[in-house]
């Protein structure tokens, strides 16, 4: 299955919802869970929150579990590091190698760090796959974030997706002549792609600019602001 | 006969678009434009017929004053185009370019948002840009795709509005760089049809295309770009009967069109008067078979 969360985003149950309500949801429980000091707390947010997503918003658990693994493989390499190479004062378990210990500190912050981050992935679950990067960027904008930043944002998420899908055909087109039968082949394969996507970048963004310019850009990204005419 | 009407309508039009000479280098290096001269009537639908690195999209970026050429003018309605800031957005609205790939032209997260871009940065008011979106979307066929994000589109849409986005700024004339490649033959034919249409309502319409076969179908006259010089131009009769033109552009007559020199040289007499579009092929074959 192929995982799109711009597509899960515009085709969920909870699309239509007030953006500024997610937005501040999501901040404010940031927020919380950040700053309170409590396991429990993080574990009964998770659980809130993944139902909703999941209940509520009505998105596919596949979606959302795949949505999770990558933060969620990041998380586990940086509590371990945590637990193993921070922290001092009494030592509770001796590796014996090289003097690696774990202490009853770097234990407590291991396990800490893990349930808030925990506790935090559903709340900007809810918002990045719930809600339309165009309408979370117009609310950044009427709230006064620096325009620059919402244009910057802007057009790096639209080139996101040709990045994807250009990275996409050339990596088919690498494993056609078996650019990845092996792992010397894979690394050069991967070398080649990565200074080509470059190359192409530099390209793109100069045709881009040509064609933001024919449409009379002047530096600046303007607002549309359409009334309902639905009716 | 045809032709003959066609001088008649033009008499008294003035040049929409003038190119003047125009001489254009990348890095000091390569010329890609050797002394390029052109002039495009008013409401003429035109082909820019070479093959791929003939300098037909470095052409095209000098009309609105994307790039400036080294040597050369451009005249937009008479009027020479200045590279200030203030005339530059004068004449890209008069101007405007759809380029090849849709991808590099729709940035907007969504549909309506991007044919905006164009009318908002003419500094119009919001109702009349509301107005030009929903009537450019209705113009391509698009309506109802407004808060579309582009890249759940498929190519065709996308491209339909790429011309939205041009559309919605009013231009006097419409450059499209080959508007019909990676498209479907549907997709094709559903292009030049509201093309034909934009035509009718009095937009210049400037192509480049190496698809010879619905040239004639279309445009009203051709140019040919080989190696940043023009070799040829002329209506498409006039250019489809030189054989040492079509040559060195690395092009080919209308498939229509070789089937009738094929069957010249089994022994027919073609007067030569050699069909390009379908429809004129219809008429010969009919003349053929009754003379026969």
């Amino acid at each position: 299955m192929k995982f799109d969360m711009d597509y899960i985003a515009h085709n969920n149950a909870l699309t239509e919802f007030n953006p500024y309500f997610k937005l501040f949801l999501t901040i404010i429980l940031l927020i919380v869970t950040l700053a309170l000091d409590n396991l429990y707390f993080d574990i009964i947010i998770f659980i809130i929150m993944s139902f909703v997503i999941l209940a509520i918003a009505k998105i596919n658990y596949k979606s959302y579990l795949k949505f999770l693994t990558i933060p969620m493989a990041f998380l586990i390499i940086t509590c371990l590091f945590l637990i193993f190479f921070f922290g001092s004062g009494e030592v509770i378990y001796d590796t014996k190698i090289f003097g690696i210990v774990v202490t009853q500190n770097s234990l407590h912050y291991g396990v800490y760090t893990f349930f808030r981050v925990l506790g935090c992935l559903p709340c900007l679950g809810f918002l990045a796959l719930t809600t339309p990067i165009a309408k979370v960027l117009h609310c950044l904008g009427t709230l006064k974030v620096p325009k620059i930043m919402i244009e910057i944002g802007l057009l790096m998420y639209n080139t996101i997706f040709i990045f994807l899908n250009e990275i996409d055909t050339m990596q088919k087109a690498q494993q056609t002549r078996l650019g990845y039968h092996s792992y010397t082949t894979s690394f050069k394969s991967l070398g080649a792609l990565v200074s080509t996507i470059f190359l192409r970048s530099l390209d793109k963004s100069e045709i881009l600019q040509n064609s933001l310019d024919s449409r009379g850009y002047n530096g600046e990204l303007p607002v549309y602001e359409p009334k309902d005419r639905s009716n | 006969m045809v032709s003959y009407q066609f001088m008649n309508q033009k008499i008294g039009v003035i040049n929409m678009l003038e190119v003047q000479n125009l001489k254009y280098s990348y890095n000091n290096d390569y010329q890609a434009l050797k002394g390029v001269s052109l002039k495009i009537d008013e409401g003429d639908m035109v082909a820019l017929l070479g093959k791929n690195g003939a300098g037909k999209s470095t052409l095209f970026l000098h009309l609105n004053g994307i790039y400036e050429p080294d040597e050369g003018k451009v005249f937009i309605d008479g009027e020479e185009l200045k590279y200030d800031k203030k005339s530059l957005l004068k004449f890209r609205q008069k101007v405007g370019i759809v380029f090849q790939n849709p991808d590099d032209q729709i940035f907007a997260p969504t549909v309506e948002e991007d044919v905006a871009f164009g009318p908002l940065n003419l500094g119009l008011p919001m109702e009349e840009v509301q107005d030009r979106v929903e009537e450019a979307l209705a113009r391509v066929g698009m309506s109802g795709t407004e808060k579309i994000a582009p890249h759940h589109l498929s190519g065709g849409q996308k491209k339909r509005v790429a011309i939205a986005g041009i559309l919605a700024m009013k231009p006097e004339i419409m450059v499209l760089d080959e508007p019909t490649a990676g498209l479907d033959p549907q997709g094709v034919e559903n292009l030049v049809t509201l093309l034909k249409e934009l035509n009718d309502e009095g937009i210049t319409i400037v192509i480049s295309t190496h698809e010879v076969d619905l040239v004639p179908d279309y445009a009203n006259k051709i140019f040919v770009l080989v190696d940043g010089e023009l070799i040829a131009e002329g209506t498409p009769k006039e250019i489809f009967a030189q054989p040492e033109v079509l040559e060195k552009a690395n092009l080919k007559v209308p498939i229509v069109t070789e089937l009738f020199q094929q069957l010249e040289s089994e022994g027919y007499d073609m007067e030569n008067d050699y069909p390009l579009t379908i429809r004129e092929a219809k008429d010969k074959f009919l003349n053929l078979i009754n003379k026969n």
